[in-house]
């Protein structure tokens, strides 16, 4: 049975997962959720995905949601086929992959997101932007991203010499902040610029960005 | 020996010396002079750019956040103490699961609630009250999947304890002293798996300072 991906083509983690997938050559279904009609928050969804969120993937029976955990999921099923060592396996290197994954859910996304939701889900709800607050996502995210540069300036991805799950977890909201949003945070910041351009280049992305 | 470089009542370092104490890893606490300012330093952004704790030297191989040198113990010491991370293809992916619960759907909202009611008042800064609401509004429907979740099966990953779970103590803790129990105790699954963790001896060793 082909893998099925639960989910709504725009969310930007369904795109991540499908992303992944494209990655390690993983034929997949996308399943159409109608978030706008509600229908992830309705019992018979949240049965399968208790919080109410998209995605959740249904992999012949066996149900998994947190797109981060698909991906990690996907990336170790398929280890020997696609883009190879998406999750590194010896121990230092697992460790530093590890530690670059931990810093894209520390000290990127919380910062991405809130800046999405002031500036993009607000306005959909029909809500008013809280300036104060954005104006501090903004600084913190350029806060955050002085430091990438220091460590992109030492090697070419997050986690090493070689691109793993940790960059690629910054795709969804990255596009979202720097290109939809058109916020400039990379002309100050080459290596990150360097490495943004490398990453959203990538065929699988493309793939998706045009038709997930 | 490990060196933990952090500070005794740091919420992250306490998850790191709670794994210490679950796999029997002996440690040594390097303290870190917040207060001076040490964490901004040159000598400590070498090893942590970001300038937060904790960070670990083991035997020279140095790491930071909290829930990668977990990982990264929880696996080099897979036989001793508690196994804290599945094996097993489909259990390993459940606990990813629940491991990703923790960050997105509990600490994201727990940790900055935290930060407002108990960090900022000892800083002598007022907490932002409308912002509390806000993260506690976003935090209850959260709570109740967990009910939900923990009425089917005895952890987050399944029927045994794994990091998932563990990775709550420390700003769970912070946040039922807060004056928050009660959104632990009103939901009858959530305050059974509330209690059962955070009774383990492991956590109680390290609970009031790493």
């Amino acid at each position: 049975m082909v893998l099925k991906i639960h989910g709504h083509a725009n969310a930007p983690l369904v795109r991540l997962v499908a992303e992944v997938c494209r990655e390690k050559e993983v034929p997949y279904e996308l399943v159409n959720v109608e978030v706008y009609k509600g229908e992830h928050k309705t019992p018979a969804f949240k049965e399968f995905q208790p919080f109410g969120q998209v995605p959740y993937i249904d992999d012949d029976g066996f149900i998994l949601y947190e797109s981060r955990a698909i991906c990690r999921y996907i990336a170790k099923k398929y280890a020997s086929q696609g883009t190879p060592d998406l999750v590194p396996r010896e121990p230092k290197a697992e460790a530093i992959f590890e530690q670059a994954v931990s810093i894209e859910t520390s000290n990127f996304y919380p910062f991405a997101l809130g800046i999405t939701a002031e500036k993009i889900v607000k306005k959909h709800r029909g809500l008013e932007l809280n300036e104060a607050r954005l104006s501090d996502l903004v600084s913190n995210l350029k806060a955050k991203l002085d430091v990438y540069e220091v460590i992109l300036g030492k090697q070419a991805y997050l986690a090493g010499g070689s691109i793993t799950l940790a960059d690629l977890f910054h795709l969804p909201y990255g596009t979202i902040v720097f290109e939809e949003l058109g916020y400039d945070m990379l002309e100050d910041r080459p290596n990150v610029a360097r490495w943004w351009k490398d990453i959203t280049a990538r065929p699988s992305w493309l793939a998706v960005k045009a038709n997930a | 020996m490990v060196k933990l470089y952090g500070f005794s009542s740091s919420t992250c370092t306490r998850l790191v010396a709670l794994v210490c104490k679950e796999k029997n890893i002996p440690y040594e606490l390097i303290q870190v002079n917040l207060a001076k300012g040490e964490h901004k330093r040159p000598a400590f952004t070498a090893n942590q750019p970001f300038g937060q704790v904790p960070y670990i030297d083991d035997e020279g191989f140095i790491l930071y956040e909290s829930r990668a040198i977990a990982r990264y113990l929880i696996k080099k010491h897979p036989n001793e103490g508690t196994p804290l991370i599945p094996s097993d293809p489909k259990a390993e992916a459940l606990f990813e699961q629940a491991a990703s619960i923790e960050a997105f759907n509990f600490t994201a909202f727990v940790a900055p609630i935290v930060a407002e009611k108990v960090f900022n008042p000892r800083r002598g800064l007022q907490p932002n009250e409308e912002r509390v609401k806000e993260l506690l509004a976003s935090l209850q429907p959260k709570l109740d999947a967990y009910d939900l979740i923990l009425s089917k099966q005895k952890y987050l990953a399944g029927d045994f304890v794994t990091l998932a779970d563990l990775a709550h103590l420390p700003y769970g803790t912070a946040f039922y002293g807060a004056g928050f129990a009660e959104m632990f105790e009103s939901r009858p699954h959530l305050a059974r798996w509330w209690k059962d963790i955070s009774n383990r001896p492991a956590w109680l060793a390290v609970k009031d300072g790493a």
